[in-house]
């Protein structure tokens, strides 16, 4: 696959993927360092969204300390014929962070939709799989909820 | 008001428009304090105190996967007997190419992704995992991804989330 980067791009990257410092510029020492002006910096990075190379640009929080406690990954039963319709349903709702199909195993784990889900406690996880649940008219899943974070780190990097 | 977790309501409101809208400009804090009619020292102030606290972690590119040199990846659900659990996570932790790990209240009570830039070294990544946890190939699934709906994690942390975002942009 044809990279949609150049150098200077990745360098920019490479630079600001640990966290930008929180100062007045915060891009100028990237800029400076790779002798380019602040707007250009800023409007690469504007670029590489655009371009769907970046997600998004912003925060990366523990929200277990900002009120978020709770994640739980359920996982459905859906009918292949209806996976698209139900995933896409799903997707729609904000406090689904990821929603996906994956592979079963006939016989011994035959769940296919898997949605992330976060919220402030287990209760309001609950109602919000229930409301799922009737909305989509699907009644086999699983709540699993998360009782112990061993890691959570950002899935690449680039190096 | 402060809460539980030592936010008062301008924290969330920042930390929001951190998250969703973060100014793409030379002087991002400046345009934030507009936004929510604070001076740019302290929003950074602000910024710093939620940092100290643990809540903020940083302000960064998220990247695509398939940019940064992935291309294997999948979940793999464990059986794990309860009294190895904390040792078997750690090993696992060990390796770079696992990014998230979890234990769940399930009997597949270990849950974590492994990503790799090869399908052939994200098999010698499982094959490792396997040998050096001594996890038996029946109490593993590997549960690589399909299709992809969605993702997105971003968290709301005030109740009310109208209003104009300072970029002027609506992120779907």
């Amino acid at each position: 696959m044809k990279s949609q980067m150049d150098e200077i791009d990745r360098e920019i990257l490479r630079r600001v993927q640990d966290g930008i410092p929180l100062e007045a510029r915060p891009f100028s020492r990237v800029a400076k360092a790779l002798s380019i002006g602040e707007a250009e910096v800023v409007g690469r990075l504007e670029s590489l969204i655009q371009r769907g190379v970046v997600r998004r640009f912003g925060s990366r929080v523990n929200h277990r300390k900002a009120g978020i406690a709770v994640n739980a990954m359920v996982v459905w039963k859906v009918p292949p014929e209806r996976v698209a319709e139900v995933g896409t349903g799903m997707a729609g709702h904000p406090e689904v962070t990821h929603c996906y199909e994956r592979r079963i195993h006939p016989g011994r784990w035959e769940y296919n939709l898997y949605t992330v889900i976060h919220g402030q406690d287990r209760e309001t996880i609950c109602n919000l799989v229930e409301r799922f649940s009737r909305h989509a008219d699907i009644d086999e899943f699983l709540i699993l909820t998360s009782t112990r974070e061993f890691k959570r780190t950002p899935a690449g990097r680039i190096r | 008001m402060r809460s539980a977790d030592g936010l008062d309501s301008k924290d969330r409101e920042l930390l929001q428009c951190v998250q969703d809208a973060f100014p793409l400009d030379p002087r991002p804090f400046r345009i934030l304090g507009q936004h929510l009619g604070l001076p740019e020292r302290e929003v950074m102030e602000r910024l710093d105190r939620m940092y100290r606290r643990g809540v903020l972690k940083h302000i960064a590119p998220v990247l695509e996967m398939r940019e940064t040199g992935v291309a294997a990846s999948t979940l793999v659900a464990m059986k794990v007997a309860e009294e190895r659990i904390e040792e078997v996570a750690r090993a696992v932790n060990e390796y770079e190419e696992v990014s998230h790990n979890y234990r769940r209240d399930h009997p597949y009570n270990l849950w974590f992704t492994v990503a790799a830039s090869s399908e052939t070294h994200l098999r010698e990544s499982l094959a490792a995992i396997r040998r050096q946890t001594g996890v038996q190939e029946v109490d593993i699934l590997e549960l690589p991804m399909t299709q992809r709906f969605k993702i997105d994690v971003r968290f709301r942390f005030v109740q009310e989330n109208g209003g104009e975002k300072p970029d002027g942009r609506d992120r779907p």
